[in-house]
């Protein structure tokens, strides 16, 4: 893992087992499944649900900072606590929760290579005990949000401006054949094809099959040689509601050095509803 | 009181908790699918593809009652704990009860807040598909 850019924050699954009682650190699982934490977990993780705990249940947002500083209370996170994600479906929503809390300003945040279906398949300890740890008194300092996260007139911004733009959902769903991914129930979305001049880089280019990340190689070969975006350019990054590009930021953010890629979380659940804005089908 | 209405009843009282912890008990308790369909489903025969998850489904009609087997992974207990509760609604049941089973049970059962509207559309869709492959055996019976 040392050949990525920023090793430090991708953890293995060694490291973690070492790590597990550290009192500085959290793990935090979150699934897409909001029961699949119960059925058994690492030792003493915490759950954090993507929706339940971290949107807003009346705006289409996340919840405000004062929330936030609850649930990190709550879980027993601190604001000096590490917080080491995992989850289900390739770490989609430990990124996600990753990207989260970096939009909160959580400085110590790290990813467990393999997620939840590594740990698993490689024989390692699971429980169902669920842990407290004490509450914790946590503010955030500075909200994050410009740096990471892109809203609808944004992208509008970037496609006049012709910036790059990578939409890492499914082929059918790129083409806009499928209005939803393979297998997942269609989400209310009424046009279906891709924001104008979006490259098209699924997410799981840059995973393998065990849910690792792909070498440092493979990777620049996916995002810079084939898709053409440079490692300072200016990337807005989106899939149907911000989960699996979530994985592609990360891969671009930590893995590759990218310095400035948001995620544009309204993704296609957004776009393809907006009235008059422009999509692409080839 | 049919079951259905019993499991309603039951279901509004629970805290936001108490609903998660129960459909954690019925996920566990989903009956396996018996063996003579195994292969039927390796070979991903009667499978609901409007879920995400692997979903097979197989509805009889024995001595006019419905008997249901279903097989659901346990990497998704939420789906499990699901179908698990329509078994306990309708396995055994007049078919009629289950055809009469609104398509707005997920908010009947005040999981809707529960589960957040993205997770819904999967679970919704195994109501309606239910009720066809009830109509269907009840023809083919």
């Amino acid at each position: 893992m040392s050949e990525y850019t920023h090793p430090e924050v991708l953890v293995s699954a060694d490291w973690l087992a070492e790590h597990i009682d550290d009192p500085n650190i959290r793990i935090v699982e979150s699934n897409e499944d909001i029961l699949l934490y119960n059925t058994g977990h690492i030792r003493n993780a915490v759950k954090i649900d993507w929706q339940n705990d971290l949107q807003d249940d009346l705006m289409r947002d996340y919840i405000s900072k004062e929330k936030f500083e609850n649930l990190m209370d709550k879980k027993g996170i601190g604001s000096d606590t590490t917080v080491v994600f995992y989850g289900d479906k390739s770490n989609w929503w430990a990124c996600y929760a990753f990207w989260a809390f970096t939009m909160y300003g959580h400085k110590n945040c790290k990813l467990l290579n393999g997620g939840r279906q590594k740990w698993i398949s490689d024989g390692r300890e699971m429980t169902k005990d669920i842990v407290e740890f004490p509450a914790q008194s946590y503010t955030v300092s500075e909200v994050n949000e410009e740096e990471i996260r892109a809203f609808r007139d944004h992208v509008l911004n970037h496609i006049e401006q012709k910036k790059p733009l990578i939409d890492v959902r499914s082929p059918g769903e790129f083409t806009g054949e499928l209005l939803h991914m393979p297998d997942y129930p269609q989400e209310g979305s009424l046009r279906g094809g891709h924001i104008p001049g979006a490259k098209s880089v699924p997410w799981s280019q840059a995973a393998n099959e065990d849910g690792t990340f792909k070498g440092r190689q493979a990777l620049v070969e996916l995002y810079k040689e084939g898709a053409g975006i440079d490692i300072n350019d200016d990337v807005v990054v989106y899939c149907r509601i911000g989960e699996r590009s979530s994985h592609t930021w990360f891969v671009l953010r930590y893995l590759l050095g990218y310095k400035n890629v948001r995620n544009y979380d309204g993704s296609w659940t957004e776009w393809g509803n907006l009235v008059r804005v422009p999509i692409e089908r080839p | 009181m049919n079951a259905l209405q019993e499991i309603i009843t039951d279901f509004q009282q629970m805290s936001r908790d108490e609903k998660l912890d129960t459909l954690m008990d019925y996920s566990e308790n989903l009956p396996d699918l018996p063996e003579r369909y195994h292969e039927a489903r390796d070979k991903g025969q009667n499978r609901l593809h409007e879920c995400q998850t692997p979903v097979h489904l197989w509805i009889e009609i024995h001595n006019e009652k419905i008997q249901m087997f279903v097989d659901v992974p346990r990497e998704s207990p939420t789906v499990r704990g699901f179908v698990a509760l329509l078994m306990e609604a309708f396995h055994d049941k007049d078919p009629q009860e289950a055809l009469n089973c609104p398509n707005t049970l997920l908010n009947s059962l005040g999981l809707v807040q529960v589960l957040g509207m993205t997770r819904l559309n999967g679970l919704s869709w195994l109501v309606k598909r239910l009720k066809q492959e009830v109509t269907k055996a009840c023809v083919e019976n």
